[in-house]
């Protein structure tokens, strides 16, 4: 039986092979835009990052291979060792300390709902919104020496211990500053992210561990914590990712400084591509923070597929 | 899950004394305000004169300025800024998002060996970060002469968002029943037709979520513009901000906060307007992927 028939294919002299070669070109005409798009935009430079980190290659003036002579260097680079470190204790600490906090609000406004929950979600995802430009304003706003809020505040009651402290100056204190406005920023996301997957838990899982004698936090720890550990896994990996990728925020409060104590692989790239116009060292320090963020994505993913429970 | 469980799922806890209650809300009251309070410090400070500000911070000012704020918007220039920022966003959704769906309606309807390579190559470009491809893009927009101009910026943005959006479509119009194309096609619809008259409608929410998220990203960009734009009238908004914070200090605190209420207004006053659609579309996102 030919259901093409039964379907009534709009003309009936075409034969089969026509309307084969018109899903074709239908085909091709709909998923053109998109491919030439990332052959274009992503695929071709993608290639040419691979390409350029094996080079000597500058602005102006010819190209030379020389294998990996680029990574080597960075690696052997004292900037580039800093901005490694500055990225796995960002990561870390995000993972540590942003996580658990976002879990923290995001259960508490599920398990104490009342009128102000909305509000106050639409509030604490407001500074998610926020463009870096903005965050980093206020930041300054709120950190800066001698005029900012902070030390504006400690010179009114006389604490001079705060009033000394430079946040965005003092190597020690600057990435813990940056490290702050940042969660400042992207809690939002994680607490809605997280908010949403614990309202899909069904009631009926509430009203046992209820019956049990659970309080809240009880409930949290031992039955919401594992149902959620999925979405809370695909959270880590954003913020290993992010780290990863990390330059808009630091860059705009610190400029990376002082010294290397803010530095980031983001803005180590920026600086060597657009500031010191090394593309070869640029494109390598590129691959180094696509080939991490591989490894970590990947590794979500077979831990993922090896306790086999998917969302 | 449908809304109506959801709903039936926020009901509250029976147990637990009211004490505790007070201290979670307590908390949770000091972090919204620790959000607000940033945001809303600098009308403190915007009308007073700089020695003013500097002698007596705390104090209320003692007559009300606008001097300041003119000060900042002749520095700040936020208003071309706002121009092409939001042609930029425009850009960015005419360009992600119709080839997003179109892709993700062949990957969803259309399928055979080839078409799941393709995806599979799509897939794979959301795990690029765009940090990786920096010096190239710049040198192949150099190359077609789109460095310095918008539709570079354009352009590059809606690579990198392709991706995702074509997976969300993708699921989004496999949970749609095949019935309906059917039907149309029995009635004599051709491809096109069904997809833009029949498909493209159905999928009008997997839609909204994305000309809304194309549009926030594309407005808080900063990295892209940055090194593709260099003069000043094509500045986008995020980089006259950064301009102004390289440029003036919070010395200058009365300008300063000036320049801060004025370069997050827009921002604020477009997610108060819409902020519930922000919020349902972050949480489809995040259910979704």
């Amino acid at each position: 039986m030919d259901y093409d028939i039964l379907l009534g294919k709009p003309a009936k002299d075409k034969s089969r092979k026509k309307q084969m070669r018109e899903i074709i070109f239908f085909k091709i005409f709909f998923l053109l835009p998109a491919v030439l798009f990332l052959a274009v935009f992503m695929y071709y430079p993608i290639k040419e990052t691979f390409q350029l980190s094996m080079m000597r290659a500058s602005g102006l003036g010819e190209s030379v291979f020389i294998g990996f002579e680029n990574y080597v260097r960075l690696f052997t680079n004292e900037e580039f060792q800093s901005g490694l470190i500055n990225v796995f204790r960002w990561a870390f600490w995000s993972v540590v300390i942003q996580i658990p906090l976002s879990f923290f609000i995001a259960f508490s406004l599920v398990a104490y709902r009342n009128k102000m929950t909305n509000g106050l979600r639409a509030v604490y995802y407001l500074a998610s919104v926020l463009p870096s430009a903005i965050v980093a304003m206020l930041g300054r706003f709120m950190f800066a020496p001698n005029f900012g809020i902070i030390a504006s505040i400690s010179r009114k009651f006389n604490w001079i211990w705060l009033d000394k402290v430079d946040f965005l100056g003092d190597p020690r204190i600057a990435f813990w500053s940056v490290f702050f406005v940042a969660t400042w920023a992207y809690i939002g996301f994680y607490i809605v992210y997280i908010m949403a997957n614990i309202e899909q838990i069904p009631v009926d899982i509430r009203e046992a561990a209820e019956l049990d004698g659970a309080n809240r936090w009880q409930y949290a720890i031992h039955i919401v914590l594992p149902i959620i550990s999925y979405p809370l896994r695909i959270i880590a990996v954003l913020c290993v990712v992010g780290s990863l990728k990390l330059f808009d925020l630091p860059y705009l409060l610190t400029g990376g400084g002082p010294g290397h104590a803010t530095k980031t692989l983001g803005i180590i790239l920026y600086q060597q591509g657009f500031v010191n116009w090394q593309y070869g060292k640029a494109a390598a320090v590129g691959v180094v923070i696509f080939l991490l963020s591989l490894i970590f994505t990947v590794a979500q993913f077979s831990w993922q597929r090896k306790e086999g429970d998917i969302g | 899950m449908n809304d109506a469980m959801v709903e039936k799922n926020k009901k509250d806890f029976r147990t637990g004394s009211w004490f505790s209650g007070v201290i979670i809300n307590g908390i949770l009251i000091l972090l919204a305000l620790s959000v607000i309070i940033p945001l809303l410090l600098p009308w403190f400070f915007v009308f007073k004169t700089r020695l003013e500000c500097s002698y007596n911070p705390w104090s209320l000012p003692t007559q009300i300025r606008w001097s300041n704020f003119a000060e900042a918007w002749t520095a700040i220039r936020i208003d071309q800024g706002l121009i092409n920022t939001v042609i930029v966003c425009l850009g960015a959704i005419a360009c992600t998002v119709p080839p997003a769906a179109m892709a993700g309606y062949i990957f969803a309807r259309y399928r055979s060996k080839v078409t799941e390579v393709i995806f599979y190559l799509i897939l794979a470009g959301y795990f690029v970060p765009i940090q990786m491809v920096l010096i190239p893009l710049y040198k192949l927009c150099s190359q077609l002469s789109l460095t310095d101009t918008l539709p570079g910026v354009i352009l590059s943005l809606a690579a990198f968002g392709i991706p995702f959006w074509t997976i969300i479509y993708r699921s989004f119009f496999q949970s749609l029943p095949g019935e309906l194309a059917e039907a149309a096609r029995i009635d004599g619809a051709g491809h096109m037709v069904t997809f833009f008259r029949i498909m493209l409608p159905l999928a009008k929410p997997a839609t909204v979520l994305a000309v809304l998220l194309v549009f926030i990203g594309a407005w808080s960009d900063y990295l892209l513009s940055l090194i593709l734009l260099n003069s000043q009238d094509r500045f986008t908004m995020q980089l006259r901000i950064a301009q102004f914070l390289n440029a003036y200090g919070v010395d200058h605190m009365p300008r300063y906060a000036a320049a801060a209420i004025i370069a997050a207004a827009p921002t604020i006053i477009l997610y108060i307007l819409g902020h519930r659609w922000i919020l349902r579309g972050t949480l489809a996102g995040a259910l979704k992927g």
